[in-house]
C-alpha cells in the first residue's frame, strides 16, 4: 500500500466528545489500571508452570501448591485484566483515531487473530486450573504442565501484537513500507526493547501479588486463629520469599531494559529525556530513583518482614507505575507532535459547523 | 478510503463480523443474561423451598457461567469492536464518537459485572447457612449488571437503523433513545430468558440423572417462559412497527427466503417453542428429549435470523441516512463525484486513473467501496463477482454501476467520476475473466 499526497487521513468528521487533555488522563490512568492486571496474569501463568515443574522434580508439595495457586490468579485476574481494557482502547480510538487505526489495520489480521489466541488461552488455563487435582500423577502430570506451558506461550506472544500496534502509531512514515505484523516485529524500532521491559514487568508485579497474597493468608489465619497445617505454613512463607526474590530480580533488570528501551528512540526524542526537556528529564531521572528505592525497601522487607517496608516498598511502586505511565504518553505525544501539529482533529474548537453531544 | 483495508477474500469481510457477532449475541444473551436470572431463580426457589437438588444445580451453572462469559462471551464482545475497526473503520470511528460515554458507562457497568460474577462463584461456601440469602442476593445484582449492559449497548445498535432526529441535532440523547430502543430492549430481555432455556434445556435432559431435581428445574423454566414468550411476540411486532417503512420490505428478502418458506419456517419454530413451553409447565417431569433438542436448534435459527434481518434491512445504510454500507458518507457522494474517489483516499495507491493504470486504479476503488459486502470469489456465491458478472464486458458493468443504486435500491450508489467507474469496470471485467481462466486451466489439468 502506498501512501499519496497526505500521509494521515482525516480525523472522523463527528468532534471527540470531550476536552482531549482530560481524556489523556483517563487514558494514562486507565491503560495503568488495565496494564497493571494483564502483567499480574501474563508473569503468574509462567510462574505457575516453572513452579509445577520445580514441585514435580523436587517431589515437594508445597511447590505443587503454590504452582495452583499461581494458576488461580491467572484464571482470576485475567478477566478483570480484559474488562479493564475497554476504557484505554476506547479513548485511543477515539483521541488518536488518525494514527492508531492506520496502524493497527496494517496488522489487521494480526489484530484479529488476538480473538482466536485469547479465547483458546483463557480456556486451556481454566483446564491447566480445573483439572489440578484429577491429573495428579505420573504421564497425566507431565500433560498437565504441557497445558498450562501452552497456556502460558500463548499470553507471552499477545503483547507482542499490541506493541506492533501502538509502536506503529509513532511512525506514520514508515507506514508506507508496512508488510504486516510480522514484518512489523523487526520492522518498527522499540518493539523489542518494549517486549522486554514489559515482560520484566509482568514477572515482578507477579511477584509482588504473590508476597502480597500469601502475606494476606497468613494475618488472616492469625486473626481467625485458624489452624494451618504445616504444608500450607510453608506454602504461604515460600509465596512470599519467591514473590520477592522474582520482583527484586526482575527490577534490577529493567536498569539494563530501560536504557535499551531509552536508546531505541530517535536520538532528537531521547535527548528530550536526557536534558533537554525539563519535565521529561525530571521524570525519567525520578524514575529511575524512585525503583532504586523500592528495590532498597524490598531488600529490607526481605530481611524483615515489617508492614512498615512493605507500605513503602508499595508507595514507591505506585509512584514508578504512574511516571512510567506518564512517560510512556508523552513519548507518543513527542513523536506525534509534528503531525498533531499540521494535521487537525474535530475538537469543539476544530469544527465550528457542527454542535456535540 | 480513509483508512488501510483488510479483505478476507474467500468468507467476505461482512462474514467475518457476523460470524463473532452472533456468537456473542448468543453467550450475551443466552449466558450472561438468560442462564444468570434462570440461575439465581433456581437458587433463590432452592433457598425457600429447601431445595438442595435446585441449589446445586444453580452452583454447576454458575461454573460454566463463569467460563462461558469471561472466554468466549468477553473476547467475542470486544471482538465486535476488533473487528469492525478492522472492516468498518468509518462507521465505528464515528459510532464512538457519538456514543463515548454511553461506552464508558458501559465499562463501569461491564467491570461491576466481573467482579460480582467472581464473587459469586467464589463465595458459595462462605455464605452458608442462613446467610444463603446475601448469596442470593449478590447473584440477583449480577442479573441486573448483565442487563444492563444490554440495556447501554442496544441504544448504541439500534441507533444504526433508527437514529431518528440525531442525523439534524446530532445529540447523542436523540440518537440513544432513538425511535426502536424501548422495543428492542423489550425484545432482546424475553429473547435472552427463552434462549437461555432452549440452550440449557438439552444438557440437563443428557446430563441431569435426578428425575426429581429435573422436575424442580423445568417448574422454574417453565415459569419464566411462560412470561418471555408471550413477551417475545409482543414486543416483535412493536419493534416491526417502529423499523422504517422501507427497512421493513427488506426483510424476508434479507433472509434469502421466498415469502411462503419465511412464513412456514417461522411459524414451524414458534410452534416448537409453544409446545416446549406447555410442556414444561404440564409436566416438568416428562420433558421430551427430542423436544430439547428442536428447541436448540429453532433458537439457533432464530438469533441468527434475527441479527442477519437487522444488520440487512440496514442496508444501503450502516448509520440510517448519514453513512452508506461502504463507510462513504452521504453527504459526501457529490463531492466525490466532483472531484474523484481516489485523491479523496488517503491509503490509496493511486490517486488518478490514466490509461496505464486503469486496473490497479479500479482495483484500489473495489476495496474502498465493494469490498465491505463482496469477494471477488467468495464461498457466499450471491455477493461473488465471480457468480454475479461472469461474462458481463466492460461497457455493459459501467453501464449497470451507474444505476445501480436504483436497480438494487439497498446498494449504496457508486461515487467518483466518469473516469473511476470505467476503472472499476475495467478490473471486475478483468479480475473476473483471470479467475475463470484460471479455472478452467486448472479443469484441464485435472483431467490430464
Amino acid at each position: 500500500m502506498f501512501l499519496i499526497g497526505s500521509i494521515i487521513p482525516n480525523d472522523i468528521e463527528l468532534v471527540i466528545p470531550g476536552n482531549v487533555g482530560f481524556f489523556e488522563v483517563v487514558l494514562v490512568v486507565s491503560f495503568l489500571l488495565h496494564i497493571l492486571f494483564v502483567n499480574i496474569v501474563v508473569g503468574s501463568s509462567a510462574m505457575a508452570v516453572w513452579q509445577e515443574i520445580k514441585g514435580i522434580r523436587t517431589k515437594k508439595r508445597e511447590h505443587d501448591l503454590l504452582a495452583a495457586q499461581l494458576a488461580d490468579h491467572t484464571s482470576v485476574l485475567k478477566s478483570i485484566a480484559v474488562v479493564i481494557g475497554v476504557a484505554p482502547l476506547l479513548v485511543v480510538s477515539v483521541i488518536y483515531t488518525q494514527y492508531f487505526y492506520p496502524s493497527t489495520l496494517l496488522i489487521g489480521k494480526a489484530w484479529l487473530s488476538l480473538l482466536i489466541i485469547l479465547i483458546t488461552a483463557f480456556l486451556i488455563l481454566y483446564v491447566y486450573k480445573f483439572r489440578w487435582e484429577k491429573m495428579k500423577t505420573g504421564g497425566k502430570k507431565i500433560f498437565h504442565v504441557l497445558i498450562g506451558a501452552t497456556g502460558s506461550i500463548m499470553l507471552l506472544f499477545v503483547p507482542l501484537i499490541f506493541i506492533v500496534s501502538v509502536v506503529g502509531m509513532h511512525y506514520p512514515e514508515m507506514w508506507e513500507g508496512s508488510k504486516g505484523f510480522f514484518h512489523g516485529l523487526f520492522y518498527y524500532p522499540q518493539v523489542w526493547q518494549r517486549y522486554f521491559h514489559f515482560i520484566l514487568a509482568s514477572f515482578a508485579l507477579a511477584g509482588f501479588y504473590l508476597y502480597f497474597w500469601n502475606n494476606r493468608l497468613q494475618k488472616k489465619a492469625k486473626e481467625e486463629n485458624k489452624e494451618v497445617s504445616q504444608v500450607e505454613a510453608n506454602v504461604q512463607t515460600q509465596g512470599k520469599e519467591l514473590g520477592l526474590k522474582v520482583m527484586i530480580g526482575t527490577t534490577g533488570l529493567q536498569l539494563i531494559a530501560g536504557t535499551l528501551l531509552l536508546m531505541s528512540f530517535d536520538a532528537d526524542i531521547r535527548l528530550l529525556y536526557m536534558g533537554e526537556d525539563a519535565l521529561l528529564t525530571t521524570l525519567l531521572g525520578g524514575g529511575i530513583l524512585l525503583t532504586l528505592a523500592m528495590i532498597y525497601f524490598l531488600m529490607k522487607l526481605m530481611k524483615q518482614d515489617k508492614r512498615k517496608y512493605f507500605m513503602m516498598s508499595l508507595a514507591s511502586f505506585v509512584l514508578v507505575l504512574g511516571i512510567m505511565g506518564w512517560m510512556r504518553h508523552e513519548l507518543r505525544e513527542a513523536y506525534l507532535d509534528p503531525y498533531l501539529d499540521e494535521y487537525d482533529r474535530s475538537t469543539s474548537e476544530t469544527t465550528e459547523v457542527q454542535e456535540g453531544p | 478510503m480513509n483508512f488501510p483495508v483488510v479483505e478476507f477474500p474467500w468468507l467476505g469481510n461482512g462474514t467475518v463480523i457476523a460470524i463473532i457477532a452472533i456468537i456473542h449475541v448468543i453467550i450475551s444473551h443466552g449466558v450472561a443474561i438468560g442462564a444468570t436470572t434462570l440461575m439465581v431463580s433456581m437458587e433463590f426457589v432452592g433457598i425457600r423451598k429447601n431445595n438442595e437438588g435446585l441449589i446445586s444445580m444453580a452452583r454447576k451453572f454458575s461454573k460454566w457461567i463463569l467460563i462461558i462469559t469471561t472466554t468466549v462471551g468477553a473476547i467475542t464482545g470486544v471482538g465486535i469492536w476488533f473487528s469492525t475497526m478492522v472492516i468498518q473503520p468509518d462507521s465505528i470511528g464515528s459510532m464512538l464518537r457519538i456514543f463515548f460515554w454511553a461506552w464508558f458507562t458501559e465499562w463501569i457497568v461491564f467491570v461491576t459485572e466481573v467482579v460480582l460474577l467472581i464473587i459469586y462463584y467464589y463465595t458459595w461456601d462462605k455464605w452458608q447457612g442462613a446467610k444463603r440469602v446475601i448469596h442470593n442476593r449478590i447473584g440477583i445484582s449480577l442479573a441486573i449488571f448483565s442487563w444492563i449492559t444490554a440495556a447501554i449497548i442496544t441504544g448504541i445498535l439500534s441507533a444504526k437503523l433508527t437514529p431518528g432526529k440525531w442525523t439534524e441535532t446530532l445529540s447523542f440523547w436523540n440518537a440513544f433513545f432513538n425511535p426502536t430502543y424501548l422495543p428492542s430492549l423489550a425484545f432482546r430481555t424475553f429473547i435472552a430468558i427463552v434462549l437461555a432455556i432452549a440452550l440449557v434445556s438439552l444438557p440437563i435432559k443428557l446430563f441431569v440423572k435426578d428425575k426429581n431435581v429435573q422436575e424442580s428445574v423445568f417448574k422454574v423454566f417453565g415459569f419464566w417462559n411462560a412470561i418471555a414468550l408471550p413477551g417475545i411476540l409482543i414486543t416483535g411486532v412493536w419493534y416491526l412497527f417502529k423499523v422504517p417503512a422501507e427497512a421493513r420490505e427488506l426483510i424476508v428478502w434479507s433472509t434469502g427466503m421466498s415469502e411462503s418458506a419465511f412464513n412456514w419456517i417461522n411459524i414451524l419454530g414458534l410452534v416448537v417453542f409453544v409446545i416446549f413451553g406447555i410442556w414444561m409447565l404440564k409436566s416438568p417431569k416428562k420433558v421430551p428429549i427430542i423436544l430439547s433438542l428442536a428447541v436448540f436448534g429453532a433458537s439457533m435459527g432464530f438469533i441468527a435470523e434475527f441479527e442477519g434481518v437487522r444488520e440487512s434491512v440496514r442496508k444501503p445504510y450502516i448509520i440510517y441516512d448519514y453513512m452508506f454500507a461502504n463507510g462513504i458518507k452521504e453527504k459526501d457522494v457529490e463531492r466525490y463525484n466532483e472531484e474523484g474517489y481516489l485523491p479523496n483516499s488517503t491509503f490509496a495507491s493511486v490517486d488518478e486513473v490514466t490509461d496505464e493504470n486503469q486496473y490497479e486504479a479500479g482495483e484500489e476503488i473495489y476495496k474502498g467501496q465493494c469490498l465491505a459486502c463482496h469477494t471477488v470469489d467468495g464461498w457466499r456465491e450471491k455477493r461473488a463477482f465471480s457468480n454475479r458478472i461472469e461474462g458481463w464486458n466492460e461497457e455493459g458493468i459501467d453501464t449497470y454501476i451507474e444505476s445501480l443504486h436504483e436497480t438494487r435500491p439497498f446498494m449504496p450508489p457508486f461515487v467518483g467520476t466518469d473516469e473511476e467507474r470505467a476503472a472499476l469496470s475495467h478490473f471486475l471485467a478483468n479480475v473476473v475473466e483471470d479467475k475463470k481462466a484460471d479455472e478452467r486451466a486448472e479443469a484441464k489439468e485435472g483431467d490430464q
